[in-house]
């Protein structure tokens, strides 16, 4: 019962907990010590049609043992025992036709033109996980054009409401971010003037704050924090140099002068995967297509771009094969990678997380009812693997993600989605108990 | 017993002589020193331990154990706080407080707070604009008690950030040439408007779209490939003030990203369309670019014309000739620091920026070097913040300094407009003519005078103040919405609710123009702006055997329309039958060629023209709504300001009609749907928002925050009406403070939740009576029959003048006011009405009141 006996009583509890994120940290995690401590989320665009992944004529949930897997994604046949293919998860409410843009890995109402109305579960992870230098890094593959026109577009993860966090496509731009204090040439002549101008910057904005009202000084100062932040993330990266080496890809012609769109979306998930096997971040969201209903592919020797990609059946079409393969293959390469360096008593992967979805549910013009996804990774025997799960289509996308950040203790109870909406839109409460072991 | 214990210890305290909230004189601002046991602990006692201790506790509240402030009953305190500055608490019946006790000990426990939490995140609740309605109205505009003695008004030295709107309209006039003032059609946007929002509610900047003459694709092809840059800072706050100096920063998150957009915008300075197009693409044939393949969403999809339209700038001049000399970097950086900054650079700034430009092209060469370099002015503190900070001056013997200068003129250009300073306040600032009242007086007249001079400041005080502009970023559930009658298919409802929000900003500019009697106006006003859309949000929601009717109407009428083609092709099919018989017949015949081609032209007439009445078959009754009785809104042509194409050919149009409600339907704005559904949610009305609206910012009153262990939420039943769902609301518990907000938001009832006018509410006669309650102005008070009655008597009352003279002070202050601030708002309130309700003469009063004019520094 609601009444001023229990506010007061409780308020030792409550006002503690205002000055604490949003989210309860004090609830146990679902197993001690489990979950994730990284999560890659790839987004591939124009949808994920389920017929691409499900083998053929299984239709409820059951082992993928002895079950080969569609050819788009036979590159994934010899990890098939981590691999847990999701069907029956709904999008309904995120007005995913033409894609739900914020509104894929955010769980609400996106669309083109619609600013995110909330931060995305990435976001929310990069948070929760074990702090890094650079707890989130967002990368984006399309044509060529785009890339080079708008290397930084947001379309995908953000921050909170009305904050985009944007994706970098750019390898150059983004090699220079990362490891710009151990590059050569013309990516060091770049990178020294940067740091240059921004130290100076500082310089200048931390001595116009010297004279100001306290209140005033304290506003500015995050203002001179902000320059901090940046310096100070090339000085940690600075000097965890040596470190890096070890890590940081080798800057080759497909930087500086790519034949294809696919060199530089090569060159940009080598760059992602370093900056997790380095230990740079924890949250890596990869868009290819960068959430838009456009995309180029051709350096896979598909002529057919842009817009008319997302009007093609996916199933057995020679294109799409092509593109899902690509996909397959680069989830290998992130997964072989991450199992090459050790961790703890294993490798980096036994600690990963990889979601792979769309953020056009299953295809471009859709409704939302079936937003397949694929998990590779159990986490040391957390999530399912190895099987296909068939879920009755009553929950919501949401629903995993409040999954997710459970297993690494939050427990939010319902992930962007308020009751009102819950009474609509999810079935159940709490996590997808289907898909945990 | 207890009282008289209670008197005693009271009697003790006092003659104790230490500080106590009763002495002499009180003088809002200065410092409340004193302790709990000395200072609270006797209002507490003599006020609410009555009611609040540990046999008796009324609300469940028990204060006997409640000590000093610290940070585990900082929340109680608070609570206190509110209830005793809303005179709340005690209740009426009880024995209340005198003046300036209340007063004093709302202050202590305000600067108790502050002080207990300076260290984890401090307190700001009193500067929140919602708090300002937390001082006593009456005794602003009232006599004030004897003991109470006013210290000469000012505001805080501050700096303040640069608004998101500023921001961008500012970046704006660096690569977009705005067209001039036409009076001849004045709606139109203007060079000093602010950007307005794009087709979906986005504030952003585009580049080059005002030379493009051919795009591939259509809608979402377009607005993928054009180049824009999202605004860059941020606004917390959805609802009310958004701009008080005290809440904003500027974080590393938006310097990262301004650094990167100000490379765009340096290199669009520099090469035009070139910086985002190939050579190719900038031709004014736009046959001699056509390539091959589907290239819809790509920069490369667009044709730009040759023409130059955008400003030329010594950034254009640097980069136009091989090499660099220092006379064209300086003119680069001096041009650039103005720009972004309103003032010309010292010696200083400038040399500072010369040595990053020069230092930045050593490392990576002219191209690169200039781009890097200039983009850093982008982040001075000045081009991000506007100081007030006048350190240059003395403080006079109540510690006030006045703006002087360029801090002064760019105060008072704020005060109005985006742009920076025009030539005249330029050369007065100077000359040194910026310095005095007067000074300022004339420069405030000259500018509020001429239309020429945009004044975005204005508008967006008024779209702070309703709150009319949200409606478009409201999600509505998909049949929600389909009952309301509008059309829900797609985004056409969210287009509707944008083109709204642009339409109900030229109301608000129509009525400001003629500046008189402007707040009743805006309350009351039968015009409208109006796009077709707005037949339907203007119409009147049928009942459901009115909608039965009219199916049965519409279904009529398609039969009708099918009979009367059927009789319309039948002479026609005959004689394309007579004609074809007769070809057969001619045919082969070598005499009959001029008949023959005759007759086969005849046949193509036929032809054409029974097509033509088949597709009328189909005819309008598609597109008749029979959910909704649709006004027929017609009058004069006008426009309003939009966003540049960002949509292809869907983008938002200018074209509006100024036409009048329907009869007794609306009443002024608060009727309007822009602003009815920016105050709804998913699913229906919100009342509840609409009653905080009403209470707030027409009535003047304060409402606490909701208790944190209350679970807002009304239930889930579709199938009763909100009133009914509102019943929650209604227990003992809530109603204290819901009776200020219910009856105030029910009246709109009368609506629903996309603005149409209705009559029944599922199919039950919709109940749409409220009441005012406590408004503070006795003459008020009462029942009301609907909103139109409601409005009606509000419109009528000086307090509500006043209270809007409350609001319109925050907005141009930047702060909340306090009681030393009262003679300014009386004057600010005499000068509106003594103009006849002129806004004009509101922001002139207000600008050059103390309050704007002195800043104080603290020691």
């Amino acid at each position: 019962m609601i009444n001023r006996r229990n506010i007061l009583h409780g308020l030792a509890a409550g006002v503690s907990s205002a000055f604490l994120p949003n989210f309860a940290s004090a609830a146990p995690s679902i197993k001690s010590g489990g979950g994730p401590k990284r999560v890659i989320f790839f987004m591939q665009n124009q949808g994920f049609d389920p017929r691409t992944c499900i083998p053929a004529g299984m239709k409820n949930s059951g082992s993928l043992a002895g079950i080969k897997l569609p050819e788009p994604i036979s590159a994934l046949e010899p990890f098939k025992e981590r691999l847990q293919i999701i069907n029956g998860l709904h999008g309904k409410h995120t007005s995913p036709s033409h894609s739900a843009f914020f509104g894929a890995l955010g769980g609400y109402r996106g669309s083109d033109g619609v600013r995110p109305s909330a931060s995305t579960i990435d976001y929310e992870l990069s948070k929760v996980l074990p702090e890094t230098l650079l707890p989130h890094l967002c990368v984006g593959m399309d044509s060529m054009e785009n890339m080079k026109g708008k290397p930084t577009v947001a379309n995908l993860s953000a921050s909170g409401a009305g904050q985009p966090i944007f994706m970098h496509s750019n390898p150059n731009h983004l090699y220079e971010m990362l490891y710009g204090g151990i590059s050569q040439g013309d990516i060091r002549s770049q990178h020294e003037a940067r740091s240059g101008m921004f130290d100076r910057i500082e310089e200048m904005a931390a001595a116009r704050g010297k004279t100001l009202p306290t209140a005033d000084k304290q506003r500015f100062s995050q203002y001179v924090q902000g320059f901090n932040d940046i310096n100070g993330l090339r000085g940690r990266l600075g000097k965890v140099s040596d470190h890096l080496r070890k890590f940081a890809p080798k800057v080759d012609d497909r930087y500086t002068n790519p034949e294809f769109e696919t060199d530089w979306h090569d060159v940009n998930l080598d760059l992602g995967i370093s900056a997790l096997k380095s230990g740079i971040t924890n949250v890596l969201t990869i868009g290819s297509g960068r959430g838009e209903i456009f995309g180029a592919w051709k350096g896979l020797g598909v002529e057919k771009q842009g817009h008319n990609l997302g009007h093609i059946d996916q199933p057995d079409n020679p294109i799409w094969i092509k593109i899902r393969q690509y996909n397959s293959r680069m989830l290998v390469k992130l997964m072989e990678e991450l199992e090459s360096v050790p961790e703890g008593s294993g490798t980096m992967m036994d600690k990963t997380l990889i979601v792979y979805t769309s953020n056009n549910a299953d295809k471009q013009h859709t409704n939302g009812a079936n937003w397949p996804v694929m998990l590779l990774g159990n986490c040391d025997g957390i999530f399912k693997s190895g099987c296909l799960t068939q879920l009755d289509g009553k929950r919501p996308i949401n629903a995993l993600y409040a999954t997710i950040l459970e297993t690494v203790g939050v427990n939010s109870g319902r992930f962007n989605m308020s009751e009102q909406m819950a009474a609509k839109f999810d079935s159940g409460t709490g996590s997808l108990k289907e898909i945990l072991a | 017993m207890k009282r008289l214990t209670r008197v005693l210890t009271v009697a003790v305290l006092a003659g104790l002589g230490a500080a106590s909230l009763s002495a002499d004189t009180y003088t809002p601002g200065e410092p409340v020193r004193g302790k709990f046991e000395n200072l609270a602990k006797e209002f507490l006692d003599y006020h609410c331990f009555d009611c609040h201790d540990g046999e008796t506790q009324k609300g469940d509240l028990n204060l006997l154990d409640l000590g000093p402030v610290d940070e585990t009953n900082a929340a109680v305190w608070k609570s206190v706080w509110a209830q005793v500055s809303l005179q709340e608490m005690p209740p009426k019946k009880k024995d209340r407080p005198e003046v300036i006790k209340r007063l004093r000990f709302a202050d202590w426990i305000v600067s108790e707070l502050q002080r207990v939490m300076e260290d984890k995140g401090g307190f700001h609740a009193h500067l929140d604009p919602k708090k300002g309605n937390f001082l006593d109205h009456n005794l602003l505009f009232g006599p004030l008690p004897d003991g109470i003695k006013l210290a000469p008004a000012s505001s805080p030295a501050r700096i303040w950030r640069v608004t998101p709107q500023e921001h961008i309209t500012r970046l704006n006039e660096l690569i977009n040439t705005e067209p001039q003032f036409d009076p001849k059609k004045p709606g139109l946007r203007t060079r000093g408007d602010v950007v307005p929002t794009n087709h979906g509610g986005e504030l952003k900047l585009y580049f080059g779209t005002d030379r493009i003459i051919k795009w591939q694709g259509g809608t979402v092809a377009y607005a993928t490939s054009v180049k824009s840059i999202p605004v860059v800072l941020s606004s917390a706050r959805k609802h009310g003030f958004e701009n008080y100096p005290d809440f904003y920063t500027v974080n590393s998150a938006e310097a990262t990203q301004i650094l990167s957009k100000a490379e765009d915008i340096l290199r669009y300075m520099a090469y035009g369309p070139l910086s985002i197009a190939k050579p190719e693409q900038i031709t004014d044939d736009p046959k001699t670019y056509a390539p091959e393949g589907d290239l819809r969403g790509l920069p490369t999809a667009i044709t730009y014309s040759t023409k130059i339209v955008r400003p030329m700038t010594p950034v254009h001049e640097l980069m136009k000739n091989p090499g660099v000399t220092d006379k064209g970097l300086r003119a680069a950086v001096d041009y650039l620091f103005e720009a972004l900054t309103f003032r010309p650079p010292g010696k200083t700034e400038s040399d500072d920026y010369l040595d990053i430009v020069k230092d930045s092209i050593d490392k990576v060469g002219k191209e690169n070097g200039v781009f890097l370099g200039l983009s850093s002015i982008f982040l001075d503190r000045d081009a991000l913040f506007r100081p007030e900070l006048v350190e240059t001056s003395k403080p006079d013997k109540d510690g006030r300094v006045m703006l002087q200068d360029w801090e002064l003129g760019l105060a008072v250009n704020h005060a109005l407009r985006y742009l920076k300073p025009d030539a005249e306040l330029r050369q007065a600032i100077a000359d040194g003519r910026m310095r005095t009242r007067a000074d300022v007086e004339r420069e405030v007249t000259r500018m509020l005078a001429d239309d020429r001079i945009r004044k975005p400041r204005i508008l967006r005080f008024f779209k702070d103040y309703f709150d009319h502009d949200l409606g478009g970023y409201i999600c509505k559930d998909d049949k929600a919405l389909a009952t309301t009658g509008v059309a829900s298919r797609g985004n056409s409802h969210y287009r509707a609710m944008f083109d709204a929000a642009a339409s109900t900003d030229r109301l608000i500019e129509l009525i400001l123009e003629k500046d008189k009697g402007v707040l009743k106006e805006l309350l009351t006003t039968q015009q409208v702006v109006a796009t077709r859309a707005d037949n339907s949000y203007f119409g009147r929601k049928r009942t459901s055997e009115e909608r039965s009717a009219a199916q049965v109407a519409k279904k009529k009428a398609e039969a009708e329309l099918a009979k009367k083609v059927a009789v319309d092709l039948k002479p026609i099919v005959a004689e394309l039958a007579e004609i074809e018989t007769q070809l057969k017949n001619l045919k082969g015949d070598p005499e009959s060629r001029k008949i023959l081609k005759e007759l086969t032209d005849q046949k193509k007439k036929l032809v054409a023209a029974k097509k033509k009445i088949e597709g009328n078959k189909k005819g309008n009754q598609n597109n008749v709504n029979i959910a909704v009785a649709e006004a027929k809104l017609t009058g004069l042509k006008i426009y309003s300001r939009v966003s540049h194409r960002s949509f292809g050919n869907g983008s938002m149009k200018p074209e509006r009609t100024l036409v009048t409600a329907p009869e007794g339907q609306r009443l002024g704005i608060l009727t309007h749907p822009s602003w009815l559904v920016s105050h709804s949610d998913a699913m229906d009305n919100h009342a509840i928002h609409r009653g905080i609206w009403i209470r707030e910012r027409l009535l003047g009153g304060g409402i606490p925050d909701v208790p944190i262990t209350v679970d807002a939420m009304l239930p889930d039943e579709p199938q009763m009406p909100l009133r009914e769902r509102m019943r929650v609301t209604r227990e003992d518990y809530c109603w204290t403070c819901h009776k200020k907000m219910d009856p105030l938001g029910l009246p709109f009832e009368m609506y629903n939740h996309a603005g149409l006018f209705r009559t029944t509410e599922l199919n039950e006669p919709v109940d749409t009576s409220g009441e005012i309650i406590d408004s503070g102005d006795p003459q008020l008070d009462g029942p009301v029959k609907n909103a139109l009655e409601m409005i009606q008597k509000l419109s009528k009352s000086k307090r509500v003048e006043q209270v809007f003279v409350r609001h319109a002070f925050r907005f141009w202050m930047g702060r909340n006011e306090t009681l030393n601030d009262a003679p300014a708002l009386q004057d600010a309130h005499k000068a509106y009405r003594d103009g006849g309700g002129s806004m004009n003469a509101l922001i002139a009063s207000l600008v050059t009141s103390e309050a704007f004019l002195y800043r104080t520094v603290e020691e």
